[in-house]
């Protein structure tokens, strides 16, 4: 006889009724669940995520089936992997039973479940069953045994983990009924192509075949309402992220990483700026509140919660979706704290790290929008100052504007306003043009263009800050006042190439700026010199130095600028030991999101954390790419009093001690 | 209820300053300007005590004397939230000196019959702290000046003038009056962004200097020019650990504060 | 020429500024007489007229009855000057006196050029050289600008005023004592004070710790009170305290007028500043140009405990 499993052996096709009905009542309650969430995520606001339907159906298709994000914590993510795969397996299993019995058995007599291909069917599914129970255990494990701190464990994890080990123990047990009553008796050679199956029937083997034959149909009921009773629970726990995060997958931001909503500052008619309140979100923000899953892995990667700030990323989502299920009108500023606002330094690790998909960062700015612009508040007296400095002299510092050139007096450098003509122009900014310490790599940044034959222009006083700390604060308004007077000078100049050694000059210029009306190449100076190098125009002498390299948030996790970093200064001889957090996973020094404005009052300083990693590598140097990290790091040396054995450098201070 | 606030703009106070080609006030080129600290208190008392009237029944003027420039102070003011701005547009106002400044504000100021004018008690650039007193002996009102404390209830206004040492002195007196403002006297708001779009739309009336009529000055400055460097000054440049080693010798040599130290 | 020298009673007692009044009479070369607000009983040491006001009558407060005092004695003395100390008192009631005379004033004098009167500007960082335009001018004195050197001596012969005017309809209710302080700083010896250059309010442990080794007092610049980095008592300058230790050590401050004031009388003074044109080089002893917070760590290390 050709293998084969009857379908509704024991419990008759009298079932297919009332089974179909319960199912159709299970996928009512299930899709009156997410009407009612539906119609929260509707309080928030519009935003376009789906355009390019076919890019994203791809992409959610790929990060949801290949578990991309999933994996990127490798514990416990290869374990959820697995109890994903698993379970897909099984319930392809499902789907080839209702495909033979409901449609190809009866419309074309035509059955597939039989011989070879069930045999490897039964196997494939024993297996995935089993490999699902033993995920299921290191999930339970993990949660309720190890309890990691900053999990949250609550009667839906209850529910959740316990409904699905009931599911598969009851699969197990029914087949084993099921076996015990026919293969076991008749096929043996069948049975062990369903090993589990075959074993859960040896424990019933002393069973008499009436026992087996009741359990059996209770077992299937009780298997089948447990089920279906999942599905109709998935809105309502946490099992709702089966349809929210592939969903949020489709909608992710195809956008350039750290793109942010220029708001119209004249439109006459808008009253409010910024995320005050429920309604004031994108439908977007509410759904990834209720996509989110809890991981807590946003948290585990924030700088500002390992070092004891109020603030953690999940907290912020959770908080927000409390608010959005009270209500359009709740003020989501005061649910999560401005205190938890302010700590934040844009550095993306938490979004970056998702794998959910959702998008933290945004959202944090949205509501500093709305204390900075509808409030006029602060993070601090200093935040007030700087400010006020920026309004009037255009640097944070409270200097002349007037001396912002002073930095290249002496040095081979145009001022475009007395000599138009220039390679590139350099973008100092703020750091470079005031900063004792910056003032140095931007020197030496214009020793290697001289060396290179590279004619730089800078724009001198009429150069003002680009405006990202501010912005990244919140303050729009004074942003798009200091964008538009550097734009207008920019656009004046005919050179469209502009290298600045800031990452964060770089990523507004090069990006939020067109929103504004500049569209000129802007590049960060490690990638130019990099081109630099690999075009033959500079060479540089290797002279050997042992260093690790801390990559800035807005370098490698916004921009992408990884490789040409390390590129430069290995053939400037350096030999590179890694830190653990590194490219784009890389531990922010402290200073983004406007902070290196402000003063960190509470917990330890995020840069004496990024240091001890430093000095856990061994090697006396650290080499960075960025004003603020260079600042940062430099602090952090020094509150970690370590001075005589690390030492913080730029790349361009590096390559100009060995030009060729 | 009628208020006044009288703003002056000036250059930021880190700038480094150049006499101008006339040698009588500094050289306007490269300069940042801004609100006159003091008068920022001043707006922003004045704003307080509109909202405190319940604001539809205050009228809050700015006013501010002096080139197109300062028009941004104006905003500003308009912006932290004055009704309406007075310009008196005058490019020499840098000449004119505080009996003429305080004469311009006073033929504005005459025919509108404000009940209380703030001002800052002096400017950062000038600082003669004249126009405030002055001011109020042309209108006929009363004046109070230092104000480190303010409140006005059933008409009468209890003020503090800030004293040496840090006390205060408690002053009660009756509208109208002119109050000079100390630093301190209150937090300046930051302008929040409706706010600052709502002060675009707010009117801001232009006189030309020369229409109120200019008085003749009383004061001439002969000269302007940076000190000469009385301090026996010793100037010490340096790395940090010299430069402290350099001190505690001469600190040795000069005082007798580090006796019994090696 | 003649001055009438405004002195100031200032809560029972004489100010000691009024000593710098004659000491610029002198230095002008001009007869001075003098009017006061205040008692019988006490009275500035000069040898000249005294026109008095009874402080009962025209209260401790009252710039209108006060006025009226000073604008008798100019009737009777026909000075060319009437000159003020720059006070809390003087820029008040200066003013209102120069308007009802309808002559010049000239504000906070910090020095004599050639019969003009040299003033500050640009908050103490520039000089103007003024000249009154009006035959009569009201003159204030920056404090501490004409020290009066020994002691003055002399019994004044007193003119009795009494207002005849009801005054200002201004009352004056009392004063507010300023917070309580845990220090002394007019009688320190020894004064480190913080400005702004500091940085921020976690550095000033590290100022107060240089105090400590120097066996002095911690200080502070008015915008660091403001910013609540210190306490209110802390203050040095015009409001604050006025010092004079034997040294004082100014770090991070600029030397805004109104804390030269307070510390300019000070034995020796040593200024910490990035900035070389800082107001504050005027009257440093030791200019050290640097970042303050480094140099006070390299000065503390060099102290012992």
């Amino acid at each position: 006889m050709e293998a084969a499993r009857e379908i509704y052996w024991n419990v008759g096709h009298g079932v297919i009724l009332p089974m179909y009905f319960f199912a159709a009542g299970a996928a009512a309650v299930c899709l009156y669940g997410f009407a009612r969430r539906i119609r929260v995520y509707g309080l928030g606001g519009p935003l376009d995520r789906s355009s390019n339907p076919f890019l994203r159906l791809r992409l959610a298709a790929a990060w949801a089936f290949a578990q991309v994000k999933v994996l990127r914590a490798a514990f416990p993510g290869i374990f959820h992997a697995a109890f994903f795969w698993f379970f897909l397996l099984l319930f392809a299993g499902t789907l080839l039973i209702v495909a033979q019995v409901d449609f190809t058995l009866p419309l074309f007599g035509f059955s597939f479940l039989k011989g070879a291909f069930y045999k490897g069917y039964s196997l494939t599914l024993d297996l995935a069953g089993l490999g699902a129970i033993a995920a299921l255990l290191v999930f339970f494990a993990r949660r309720f045994i190890a309890r990691p701190e900053g999990l949250e464990t609550s009667w839906d994890d209850y529910l959740v983990h316990g409904l699905l080990l009931l599911i598969l123990i009851t699969g197990f047990w029914i087949e084993g009924a099921r076996m015990a009553a026919t293969e076991m008796k008749g096929d043996v050679a069948l049975a062990r192509f369903s090993p589990v199956g075959m074993a859960a029937a040896g424990f019933l083997a002393s069973w008499q075949e009436g026992a087996l034959l009741s359990s059996h149909k209770v077992l299937w009921w009780s298997h089948l309402l447990l089920a279906l009773g999942l599905i109709a629970l998935i809105p309502f726990t946490r099992l709702r992220h089966l349809f929210l995060v592939p969903a949020n997958y489709f909608f992710a931001s195809l956008e350039p990483k750290g793109a942010l909503k220029t708001l119209n500052l004249s439109d006459e008619n808008a009253q409010s700026f910024g995320a005050g309140k429920v309604k004031d979100l994108t439908w977007k923000d509410i759904f990834d509140s209720d996509a989110c899953v809890s991981c807590k892995r946003c948290q585990d990667e924030c700088p500002a919660y390992a070092t004891g700030k109020p603030l953690s990323p999940m907290q912020v989502v959770h908080k927000l979706k409390d608010c959005a299920f009270s209500g359009p009108e709740t003020d989501i500023v005061a649910a999560v704290t401005d205190a938890a606002l302010w700590a934040c330094t844009t550095c993306g690790a938490c979004q970056e790290t998702c794998p959910a998909g959702v998008e933290h960062v945004g959202k944090i700015i949205e509501m500093r929008r709305n204390m900075t612009l509808m409030k006029g508040e602060f993070a601090g007296a200093e935040g007030r100052s700087a400010a006020s400095s920026l309004e009037v002299n255009k640097n944070p510092f409270g200097l002349p504007y007037a001396e912002r050139a002073d930095w290249a007096a002496g040095l081979d450098v145009r001022i475009l306003a007395e000599h138009a003509e220039a390679d590139i122009i350099y973008f100092a900014g703020c750091y470079a043009s005031f900063d004792r310490r910056n003032r140095i790599v931007a020197q030496k940044f214009i020793e290697i263009c001289n060396h290179s034959g590279i004619r730089v222009g800078i724009l001198g006083k009429e150069e003002k800050c680009c405006g990202e700390p501010v912005r990244k604060l919140g303050n729009e308004y004074l942003y798009q006042e200091l964008a538009a007077e550097n734009i207008r000078a920019l656009n004046g100049y005919k050179v469209s190439r502009i290298v600045t050694a800031c990452p964060h000059c770089r990523h507004t210029l090069g990006l939020h700026y067109r929103d504004l009306g500049l569209n000129a190449e802007v590049v960060h100076h490690s990638v130019f010199v990099n081109d630099l190098l690999k075009s033959g125009r500079l060479k540089t002498r290797a002279e050997r130095f042992d260093f690790t390299y801390h990559d800035s948030c807005y370098l490698s996790r916004y921009s992408g600028t990884v490789e040409e970093p390390r590129e430069v200064l290995k053939a400037a001889g350096g030999v590179l030991a890694e830190m653990r957090k590194n490219k784009t996973e890389s531990f922010c020094c402290g200073g983004g999101g406007g902070r290196v404005l402000l003063e960190e009052k509470e917990g330890r300083k995020i840069c004496a954390e990024r240091i001890k990693m430093a000095q856990a590598t061994g090697m006396p140097l650290v080499v960075s790419n960025c004003p603020f990290c260079l600042t940062m790091l430099e602090d952090g040396i020094k509150t970690s009093n370590c001075e005589e054995k690390l030492q913080a450098r730029d790349l361009a201070e590096i390559v100009a001690e060995r030009l060729a | 209820m009628k208020i006044l606030v009288c703003v002056k703009q000036v250059p930021d106070m880190a700038s480094k300053f150049k006499p101008n080609a006339a040698n009588v006030w500094f050289d306007e080129t490269d300069l940042a300007f801004r609100m006159n600290e003091y008068d920022e208190y001043a707006v922003e008392e004045a704003i307080r005590l509109k909202e405190q009237l319940d604001s539809g029944s205050a009228d809050l003027v700015v006013l501010s004397i002096g080139p197109s420039r300062v028009v941004e102070a104006v905003k500003k003011a308009l912006a932290m939230g004055c009704d309406r701005g007075v310009h008196i547009r005058d490019d020499e106002s840098y000449l004119k000196d505080p009996w003429q400044i305080a004469s311009l504000v006073a033929a504005y100021a005459k025919g509108e019959h404000f009940d209380i004018v703030f001002t800052g008690m002096q400017s950062l650039d000038r600082g003669s702290a004249q126009v405030g007193p002055t001011l109020a002996e042309a209108l006929g009102y009363s004046c109070v000046t230092t104000v480190i404390g303010f409140s006005l209830e059933g008409g009468v206004i209890t003020a503090k003038r800030e004293l040496e040492g840090g006390a205060k002195g408690v002053i009660r007196l009756k509208l109208p009056a002119v109050i000079t403002c100390q630093l301190g006297l209150n937090t300046p708001r930051y302008p929040t962004l409706p706010n600052i779009m709502k002060a675009r739309k707010k009117e801001i009336a232009v006189f030309e200097v020369a229409e109120l009529g200019v008085e003749n000055p009383r004061t001439v400055t002969e000269r302007f020019f940076a000190p000469v460097k009385k301090g026996c000054g010793l100037v010490l440049e340096g790395e940090a650990a010299a430069l402290a080693g350099k001190v505690v010798e001469i600190l040795k040599q000069s005082t007798i504060v580090l006796r019994g130290q090696p | 020429m003649k001055a009438l020298l405004v002195f100031e009673y200032r809560r029972g007692k004489l100010t000691e500024a009024n000593l710098e009044l004659l000491s610029f009479a002198s230095g002008l070369g001009a007869q001075r007489s003098g009017v006061l607000v205040g008692e019988e009983a006490l009275l500035p040491a000069f040898e000249g007229r005294l026109y008095l006001g009874d402080i009962a009558k025209c209260k401790e407060y009252d710039p209108e009855l006060h006025a009226e005092i000073v604008l008798q004695a100019t009737q009777q003395e026909n000075p060319d000057y009437i000159v003020f100390i720059h006070s809390s008192y003087g820029w008040d009631l200066a003013p209102r006196v120069a308007a009802k005379l309808k002559i010049a004033q000239v504000s906070e004098i910090t020095g004599l050029s050639d019969g003009k009167f040299e003033v500050g500007c640009c908050n103490g960082k520039m000089r103007r050289l003024v000249r009154p335009g009006t035959p009569k001018a009201v003159l204030t004195l920056q404090e501490g600008a004409f020290p009066f050197a020994g002691k003055s001596e002399g019994t004044p012969e007193v003119e009795t005023l009494v207002p005849a005017g009801t005054g200002s309809g201004l009352e004056f209710a009392g004063y507010e004592e300023a917070e309580k302080r845990g220090i002394d700083l007019a009688n320190a010896e020894v004064i480190v004070s913080a400005g702004r250059g500091v940085g921020k309010k976690e550095n000033i442990p590290a100022i107060a710790e240089l105090a400590r080794r120097l066996k002095g007092e911690l200080g502070a610049s008015r915008p660091v009170v403001d910013a609540g980095w210190v306490e209110h008592y802390r203050q040095v300058g015009a409001t604050g305290q006025v010092v004079s230790p034997k040294l004082y050590v100014a770090c991070g401050i600029s030397g805004a007028m109104q804390h030269l004031i307070g510390m300019r009388n000070s034995e020796f003074i040593v200024a910490v500043n990035k900035d070389k044109d800082a107001p504050i080089s005027e009257v440093a002893d030791v200019m050290v140009i640097a970042d303050v917070m480094p140099f006070v760590a390299a000065l503390t290390e060099k102290l012992r405990k």
